[in-house]
C-alpha cells in the first residue's frame, strides 16, 4: 500500500519484474515495484531487509538473454536469503535508470543496515568470545530464571563504559604530516619501484586531497581497477616534484588546477593573528648569505631565474601539503567556540592566547613580550589538613575503662629467648635471599599463607569429584550475577529501582528453586557429607534478610 | 694517560660505572654538576614535604606508554620500551605499596592510536604480567596524545568526585598525530579535574607543557635510566587534593579472616569470588575474608566486592597510608668536623666520612646521607625513636 506520507525519492518507468510492466520507487524507508496500471505495490522490501549492495552482484555481469540483447538488471538479496530480480526495459535510458537507482541504494542502504544487525551481532559476538557469558546466559536465560530481555539490558547497560573493543574501531584517527613521505617506495630489482599503500595511507590521502578522493570514485572501478588507478597516481606529474601539465592525458591535471586555486584562496583569507600579514610576506635579502643573494630587486617576478622558480614551485606545494593537512584535520565537523575562534590562528605560532585567555590583541602583544618559563613558578593552593585529635591515628580504640592485661609466661619466655639471640647477631649480606623471594616467604607463612593452612585443606578438593566443583562454580556465578543486580538497586531511591529490586529478589528465589535445590539433592543422593550449598545459601539469606528489612522499613514510612 | 683506555672500554661497553663520577670532579667537567642539582633537589623535596595537607589517597591512575617508532632508540639499554617497561613494573609495585586503596590502568599508543593494555583494577599481579608480555610489541608509527587521553578520560570520568583522577604519560616521540584539536580535550580535562603529568624521553615539547600546566600535573624531561627511575617514583606519593575536589565520607568493610576446619560441625567450603573467572584458579577452600554486606569470599584483600560494591580493606592497609598524613620530619643537617672522628653512624654502623651528617630532633642521633635518604624514602621512622620506645 502506498501511504502518501513516504517520501518519494526516486520513480522508475518500465521497470520489469517477473515479465511483468511496471514502475520502481524508491522511498525513505523501502523499495516498492508496483505492476502498470494498478496502484498498489506487489512488492515492497525495507532497506533494512536487504542484505547485500545490489552493485556487486549484477553490474559487471550482465545476463544476456538467449536472443542475443543484453539485459540490464538488477537484484536485491534480502536478509532470509530471497533474491528479487527488476529488469530495466527501458529502450533509451535503461542503464541510466539502473545506475541511478544503484546508487541511491547504495547511499542509503548502509544507514539502515546499522540500526538492525548490529546489536544481534554483537549480542553473539559477545557470547563467542567469552564462554563465561555464555554459561552463564545458559544458566540464567534457557532455565528461565530470568528473561533473555533482562539479562541483555543488564548486562549490555554495564559493560557499556567498559568495552573498549568496541570503541576502539571508532577510534579517529589524525593525519601525520609526514604521511606521503612515509610511503618509501622500494626499487623492485627490475628498474621499478614498489610503493606500499596501507588502509591508513590512502584513507590520509583521501582526507588531505579531496580531489584525488573524487576522481577515485569516479574512475573506479567502471574505468580503472585500483591498482591502475594508483599506480597512474604515482606516476603523474601531481605527485612528483615538478607539475608541468602534460596535456589532458593524465586524470590529475585538473587537480593540479583545483589546487592551485585552493592555496590562492586560502592566501588572501588570511590568518586571524593581528600581529601577522601574510600578504606581505616574499624573499627579501640582508646581506650576502642571509636569504637569496641577487643584484636584482626581488618583488619582479620576470627576473627569476630557473632554479628559483623550481625552488618556488617546491615550497609552494610544501606550504599547500600542510594547509591542507591542517585543513584536514579541523574539517572533522568540530565547531570551536567563539572564543577561540576569534583569536584562533592557523599560523605556527599560535599562543596559549589563542584558546586560554580572553581575546584581545593587547593580551597577543603582552605574550611576545613576555616569557613564562622566566617567571616563578606558583604551585596550585593545596588545601590544610584539620585533624581534630590526630594522635588517635597512632594507636587502636582504647576501652573506657583501663585493664589489666597479663600474658602467658610461654610468650615471655620467647620474646626473652629471641631478645637474647639477636644480641649476637651478626648479618650475613651475601647468602640472604632476593626480596621478592623474602616477600613471598613471609606471605605463605602469615596466617592465611599457603603453608599455615590445616593439611586438610587438600583434602576437601579430592573428597568432592570434579564435575560437582564445576557445576557449583556455575552455580557461583550464576548467583553471583544476580545478587550483584541485586545489591546495585541499593539504596532504593526511584521507583524503577523499588520495581527491580522486588523483581530480583523473586528472581532470586526461583534461582534457588529450580537450580539450588535439586543440586542439593543430587550432591546428597552421591552421599557426599560435606555442605556444599551452604555459603551459597548463606548469601542468599542475607539478601533475603536486607530486602526483608528494606520492605518493613518502607511500610513505616507509608503509616 | 689513563682517559685512553677509559675511552675505549666506554665506546666497547656502553654501561654506566659509579666509580668514574670522581674522576670526571678532578677535570671539572659537567657530570658532577647535575649530579649536585639532583641531590640539592632530592633534599628539598624531603624538607618540603607536605605535611598536615590534604591528600587524594583514593588514587585512579592511568599510566600511558608510548610504543612509537621513537622507542625503538637505544640510547636506554637495551632499548628504550624494554627499560621503560622494566622501570613501569617497579613503578606498579611501589605504587600498590604505598597506596593500597589505589587502582591503576595501563594504555599503550601507537600508529596514530591508542589502545588499553589492562584495565583500571587494584591488583598488581595482572599489571605486572600485561607489562611483560608486552616487551614483545613492534614500535612502528606515531603516537596520539589525543586518542590515549580521550580513552583514559572514558574510565576516569566514572569515578567518584572524592577520588584523585590522574594521568601519566610516558612520552618519546617528539610528535604527536592527533584526529581534531588538542586544546579542547584540555578544556575537558580541567572541567574533569583530571591531572595529567608527563615524563619526556627525549626533549621538552610545547604541547606537553601546555597540558600539564593547565591540568596541575608535572612535567619532566629525563637524562639517563635512574633519573627516569627517580622521576617516576615521584609519582607514587598521593598528590595534595585541589581545594575543589569534593569530600566525602566513604563506606568500607574490614572483614575478619576465618579459618576453619573439616572437623568443625558446620564447616562449609566455599569458592571465592574473585577467582570464578579462571579456570585454574578456583579452588574450594575453608577460610578466607568475607564481606560484611553480601557474605560473599575473597581470598585477599584488599579488593571491591563484586558481588555488592563495598570496598573491603584491612586496617593495616589503612595505617600504611599514615605516613604520608604524618611525614616524618627532616632531620638537621650539620657538618661532621664537629664530631669527634670514631662515632659511627647509628643505622648502618658506618664510618661517618661524608661532608654533612643529619641529628634526628627527637632522638639526637646521628646518620649518615645514605642512611637519612633511605629512612625519609623507605621507612618513615626513626629507627632510634622506635628502639627507645619499644625499651621504655
Amino acid at each position: 500500500m502506498a501511504s502518501l506520507s513516504e517520501e518519494v525519492l526516486l520513480v522508475l518507468k518500465k521497470v520489469r519484474q517477473r515479465k511483468q510492466d511496471g514502475t520502481l520507487y524508491l522511498m525513505a524507508e523501502r523499495i516498492a515495484w508496483g505492476p502498470e496500471g494498478k496502484d498498489r505495490f506487489t512488492v515492497s522490501h525495507l532497506y533494512a531487509d536487504i542484505r547485500s549492495c545490489p552493485s556487486c552482484v549484477l553490474c559487471t555481469g550482465q545476463k544476456i538473454s538467449p536472443d542475443g540483447k543484453s539485459k540490464i538488471q538488477l537484484q536485491l538479496v534480502l536478509h532470509t536469503g530471497e533474491s528479487t530480480t527488476f529488469h530495466f526495459s527501458n529502450d533509451s535510458s535503461a542503464l541510466k535508470d539502473r545506475d541511478a537507482a544503484k546508487e541511491l541504494l547504495q547511499q542509503l542502504l548502509p544507514k539502515f543496515k546499522k540500526k538492525a544487525n548490529k546489536e544481534l551481532e554483537e549480542k553473539n559476538r559477545m557470547l563467542q568470545e567469552d564462554p563465561v557469558l555464555f554459561q552463564l546466559y545458559k544458566d540464567l536465560v534457557v532455565s528461565q530464571v530470568i528473561s533473555a530481555d533482562e539479562f541483555w539490558a543488564n548486562r549490555l547497560g554495564d559493560t557499556n563504559h567498559a568495552d573498549s573493543s568496541l570503541s576502539n574501531n571508532k577510534q579517529e584517527v589524525g593525519i601525520s604530516g609526514a604521511f606521503l613521505a612515509d610511503i618509501r617506495p622500494q626499487t623492485d630489482g627490475c628498474n621499478g619501484l614498489r610503493y606500499n599503500l596501507t588502509a591508513d595511507i590512502i584513507e590520509s590521502i583521501f582526507r588531505t586531497y579531496p580531489t584525488v578522493k573524487q576522481k577515485y570514485c569516479e574512475n573506479v572501478p567502471h574505468n580503472l581497477t585500483e591498482k591502475e588507478f594508483w599506480t597512474r597516481f604515482f606516476q603523474s606529474h601531481y605527485f612528483h616534484r615538478d607539475r608541468i601539465n602534460t596535456g589532458t592525458q593524465d586524470i590529475f591535471s585538473e587537480c593540479a588546477k583545483q589546487d592551485d586555486q585552493g592555496l590562492r584562496s586560502m592566501v588572501v583569507q588570511g590568518v586571524k593573528n593581528p600581529l601577522v600579514d601574510l600578504l606581505s610576506l616574499e624573499d627579501k635579502t640582508l646581506d650576502e648569505g642571509y636569504g637569496v643573494c641577487t643584484t636584482f630587486p626581488s618583488t619582479s617576478n620576470s627576473n627569476r631565474t630557473v632554479k628559483e622558480s623550481s625552488n618556488s614551485a617546491i615550497i609552494k606545494r610544501f606550504n599547500h601539503h600542510s594547509a591542507m593537512v591542517l585543513a584536514a584535520g579541523s574539517r572533522k565537523g568540530e565547531t570551536p567556540a567563539d572564543q577561540a575562534s576569534e583569536t584562533s590562528s592557523t599560523d605556527g605560532n599560535s599562543r596559549d592566547s589563542d584558546f586560554f585567555q580572553p581575546p584581545v590583541k593587547k593580551v597577543k602583544l603582552q605574550e611576545a613580550i613576555e616569557y613564562e618559563d622566566l617567571q616563578t613558578e606558583n604551585r596550585p593552593k593545596t588545601v590544610a589538613l584539620n585533624l581534630k585529635k590526630s594522635d588517635r591515628y597512632a594507636h587502636g580504640p582504647v576501652p573506657l575503662q583501663s585493664q589489666q592485661y597479663t600474658t602467658s609466661q610461654d610468650i615471655i619466655n620467647s620474646v626473652n629467648y629471641i631478645r637474647h639471640e639477636m644480641v649476637n647477631y651478626k648479618p650475613n649480606l651475601t647468602q640472604v635471599l632476593s626480596n621478592t623471594t623474602a616477600s613471598s616467604a613471609i606471605a605463605a607463612l602469615s596466617s592465611g599463607g599457603i603453608l599455615m593452612q590445616a593439611a586438610t585443606q587438600q583434602a576437601i578438593n579430592q573428597m568432592v569429584p570434579s564435575e560437582v566443583q564445576g557445576e557449583l562454580r556455575h552455580l557461583y556465578a550464576a548467583a553471583g550475577e544476580l545478587l550483584r543486580h541485586f545489591w546495585s538497586c541499593f539504596p532504593v531511591n526511584t521507583p524503577f529501582l523499588e520495581e527491580k529490586v522486588t523483581k530480583m529478589k523473586s528472581n532470586l528465589e526461583r534461582f534457588q528453586m529450580t537450580k539450588l535445590c535439586p543440586f542439593q539433592e543430587k550432591i546428597q543422593r552421591q552421599y557426599l557429607s560435606t555442605n556444599l550449598t551452604g555459603h551459597l545459601e548463606e548469601m542468599l539469606q542475607t539478601a533475603y534478610s536486607k530486602f526483608h528489612v528494606w520492605q518493613t522499613r518502607r511500610m513505616l514510612r507509608k503509616t | 694517560m689513563d682517559e685512553e683506555p677509559e675511552r675505549a672500554k666506554r665506546w666497547e661497553g656502553g654501561y654506566e660505572r659509579t666509580w668514574e663520577v670522581l674522576k670526571e670532579d678532578e677535570s671539572g667537567s659537567l657530570k658532577a654538576t647535575v649530579e649536585e642539582i639532583l641531590f640539592q633537589s632530592k633534599r628539598k623535596r624531603v624538607i618540603e614535604s607536605h605535611g598536615q595537607v590534604r591528600l587524594g589517597m583514593m588514587r585512579h591512575l592511568h599510566v600511558v606508554v608510548d610504543c612509537s617508532r621513537s622507542m625503538e632508540d637505544q640510547d636506554l639499554k637495551p632499548n628504550r620500551l624494554t627499560s621503560s617497561l622494566k622501570l613501569i613494573e617497579t613503578f606498579v609495585e611501589e605504587y600498590f605499596d604505598q597506596n593500597p586503596i589505589s587502582q591503576l590502568g595501563i594504555i599503550t599508543t601507537k600508529n596514530k592510536r591508542a589502545e588499553k593494555l589492562t584495565d583500571l583494577a587494584g591488583n598488581p599481579k595482572k599489571h605486572i604480567v600485561a607489562l611483560k608480555k608486552a616487551v614483545g610489541t613492534v614500535c612502528v608509527g606515531e603516537p596520539s596524545l589525543y586518542n590515549s587521553l580521550n580513552l583514559a578520560i572514558q574510565t576516569l570520568k566514572h569515578m567518584p568526585g572524592h577520588t584523585s583522577r590522574e594521568i601519566l604519560i610516558i612520552l618519546s616521540s617528539l610528535t604527536t598525530c592527533d584526529p581534531a584539536n588538542i586544546s579542547e580535550l584540555i578544556k575537558t580535562l580541567k572541567s574533569l579535574k583530571v591531572r595529567v603529568s608527563i615524563i619526556g624521553l627525549s626533549a621538552e615539547v610545547r604541547v606537553c607543557t601546555v597540558l600539564t600546566r593547565e591540568t596541575g600535573g608535572s612535567y619532566h624531561v629525563i637524562l639517563d635510566e635512574s633519573h627516569f627511575k627517580e622521576l617516576l617514583m615521584l609519582h607514587v606519593k598521593p598528590p595534595p587534593a585541589s581545594s575543589s575536589s569534593e569530600c566525602s565520607l566513604i563506606r568500607m568493610g574490614f572483614p575478619q579472616h576465618t579459618v576453619a576446619s573439616l572437623t568443625d560441625q558446620d564447616a562449609k567450603p566455599s569458592f571465592s569470588m574473585s577467582h570464578l573467572d579462571s579456570s585454574s584458579g578456583a579452588v574450594l577452600s575453608l577460610g578466607g575474608y568475607f564481606c560484611p554486606q553480601c557474605h560473599a569470599k575473597y581470598t585477599e584483600l584488599p579488593v571491591e566486592c563484586k558481588v555488592c560494591g563495598l570496598t573491603l580493606v584491612s586496617a593495616p592497609h589503612l595505617a600504611r597510608s599514615f605516613h604520608h598524613l604524618f611525614p616524618l620530619q627532616a632531620f638537621a643537617e650539620s657538618p661532621a668536623q664537629e664530631l669527634h672522628a670514631d662515632r659511627c653512624c647509628q643505622a648502618c654502623q658506618g664510618e661517618l666520612k661524608e661532608t654533612s651528617i643529619f641529628t634526628c630532633p627527637s632522638c639526637c642521633c646521628v646518620f649518615c646521607l645514605e642512611c637519612d635518604l633511605f629512612i625519609h624514602d623507605s621507612l618513615h621512622c626513626c629507627p632510634c625513636c622506635i628502639h627507645n620506645q619499644t625499651n621504655s
